[in-house]
């Protein structure tokens, strides 16, 4: 295309913002409150994946051992446990290495208490897997080989926390794509009201023989511009509002809320966010075209 | 250049046929005139041949090419062939004549340097070479006319097809548009004229083409309105 098409596109777009700038500032500014909702939640999102992922790590599995079994059943046991394609690690932990650490816990409570003469506690292998939600049903199965006595996993707590994670995550894509909605009808409105507004303009320019391409690139651009400034601002925004968060947390002596690092988040937000804005801008602007094409 | 064979063209089921089997052939260089009353189907006919309408039965060549067949990404290279001249204009009033014509070239991805040359040029075949920095909505419809006729030649089209051009104008005026069209079509441009205008069918003696409810009944080399029918 020559520089006279492209300075036309260009033209039209500006002058297109220009022209019905009232209800482009009216629609970038809900684009923009729709973006940072989206943009808020995503950065609750993340920190509470990245919390939950933290504890899913300590999620580990106890194989308790029967104290019947022969030393070359545990062998065996130990052997089928660390060979299992889902499991990354195995510890065997003696019933006096329990001890060991139940006196720990304790501190003084057990003193005197000779366990070499009477140990109630257990052997075990202490065994982390790969997914940790696969502690469920590995559980199941390491209950049935011989020469096991019990299996611990945290169980109730470990289902709870894996539901929670899971609705969450549903809540969460759900709030998203109404929201992605709302603001595709938003832009879409917007820029129907431009073409509209230049419906004579594409008569003629069909007329004359120009491309659907051609009519179509100063609305698109529009959209896009639209949707980026919708999505830039926000994002500006909650690097504000985040980094006074990390700084509070950080004042106050929160470590236990082991929030994600500002660039981490900020790095997160612009690959959703930029393309998401930019994305639902020129969405809109496609499905308010349509039917002023066809001349 | 032109060439209908059977051509029909019926709006919805129910309705009645607004072109009912029309066969003509349009030879490159010709001009001609589609007569007839209101509702006689030569709007209709003109939309069907810059494919605004695709036709319900029969054929529609255009540049040899089958314009019903047509698929909709060829359809502005086929418009770029056609200049378009409209009763009411058609221009976009907030711009300037210069503007009106460079619009038509830019659209179709004209160099600037090519839009620099040939505005003036066309503005001065049509006689407005003075008001190029005006404002359309500042001129007489006459004149107005005059930017619709300079925007439809910008592209150098081979052929010009003009909808009641002279409607809402006087009659002089509308001679004098007239006269322009001759001359653009003596430059070896095809143009075809839709008009129920007597007088100015009558004294330019061109072929003319009558048109009764969606039939074409009269097809007449040098022909009046009124001998015609």
């Amino acid at each position: 295309m020559f520089i006279s098409g492209f300075m036309y596109i260009l033209g039209e777009t500006l002058k297109g913002l220009y022209r019905n700038r009232w209800m482009c500032i009216t629609s970038t500014g809900v684009v923009m409150v729709t973006l940072l909702m989206l943009g808020l939640f995503m950065v609750v999102n993340l920190n509470v994946r990245h919390i939950t992922e933290a504890v899913k790590e300590q999620v580990e599995m106890v194989v308790y051992i029967d104290e019947e079994a022969g030393r070359s059943t545990v062998e065996e046991l130990g052997r089928k446990i660390a060979d299992h394609p889902e499991v990354e690690r195995v510890d065997y932990v003696s019933s006096e290495e329990h001890m060991g650490r139940l006196q720990q816990q304790l501190g003084g409570m057990l003193e005197g208490y000779d366990s070499t003469l009477d140990n109630p506690l257990l052997a075990s292998f202490e065994v982390g897997t790969e997914d940790p939600e696969a502690v469920v049903r590995l559980a199941g199965e390491f209950e049935t080989y011989p020469g096991v006595a019990a299996v611990f996993y945290g169980q109730g707590y470990v289902e709870n926390l894996f539901e929670i994670t899971r609705v969450a995550q549903a809540i969460g894509l759900a709030l998203m794509a109404g929201l992605a909605v709302t603001a595709v009808f938003l832009i879409s409105h917007t820029i129907k009201l431009t073409v509209m507004m230049r419906k004579r303009e594409i008569t003629i320019m069909k007329y004359v023989g120009a491309t659907n391409w051609f009519i179509r690139w100063p609305f698109l651009l529009e959209g896009l511009l639209m949707g980026f400034v919708g999505a830039a601002l926000p994002l500006g925004l909650l690097h504000y509002m985040y980094s006074i968060s990390v700084e509070w947390v950080a004042v106050n002596d929160l470590m236990f809320i082991n929030l994600l690092p500002l660039q981490t988040v900020m790095a997160e937000l612009a690959v959703y966010l930029i393309p998401l804005g930019t994305g639902l801008g020129i969405l809109g602007s496609t499905f308010s075209m349509g039917r002023f094409l066809r001349v | 250049m032109v060439e209908a064979k059977n051509l029909s063209m019926k709006y919805g089921k129910g309705k009645q046929l607004a072109l009912d089997d029309v066969s003509f052939f349009i030879d490159r260089g010709e001009f001609a005139f589609f007569v007839g009353s209101s509702g006689a189907g030569k709007s209709t006919l003109l939309k069907l041949i810059i494919r605004e309408l695709k036709p319900t039965g029969g054929v529609l060549k255009v540049f040899n090419r089958d314009a019903g067949r047509l698929p909709g990404h060829r359809l502005p290279y086929l418009r770029r062939n056609i200049g378009m001249v409209f009763q009411d204009f058609r221009l976009m009033e907030e711009r300037t004549v210069y503007d009106n014509v460079a619009f038509a070239m830019i659209v179709i991805g004209s160099s600037r340097r090519e839009i620099r040359r040939r505005v003036p040029h066309v503005l001065n075949l049509v006689g407005l070479q003075d008001k190029a920095k005006k404002k359309v909505t500042d001129l007489s419809g006459g004149e107005q006319q005059r930017v619709g006729l300079a925007r439809a030649i910008a592209n150098r089209p081979a052929m010009i097809i003009a909808d009641e051009p002279t409607g809402n104008l006087d009659p002089g005026t509308a001679m004098d548009i007239m006269s322009l069209l001759r001359s653009i079509n003596l430059r070896g441009t095809t143009v075809l004229v839709a008009t129920h205008n007597r007088d100015i069918v009558d004294q330019f003696r061109k072929r003319v083409l009558y048109l009764e409810n969606g039939k074409l009944v009269g097809d007449e080399q040098k022909g009046i309105y009124t001998n015609v029918h």
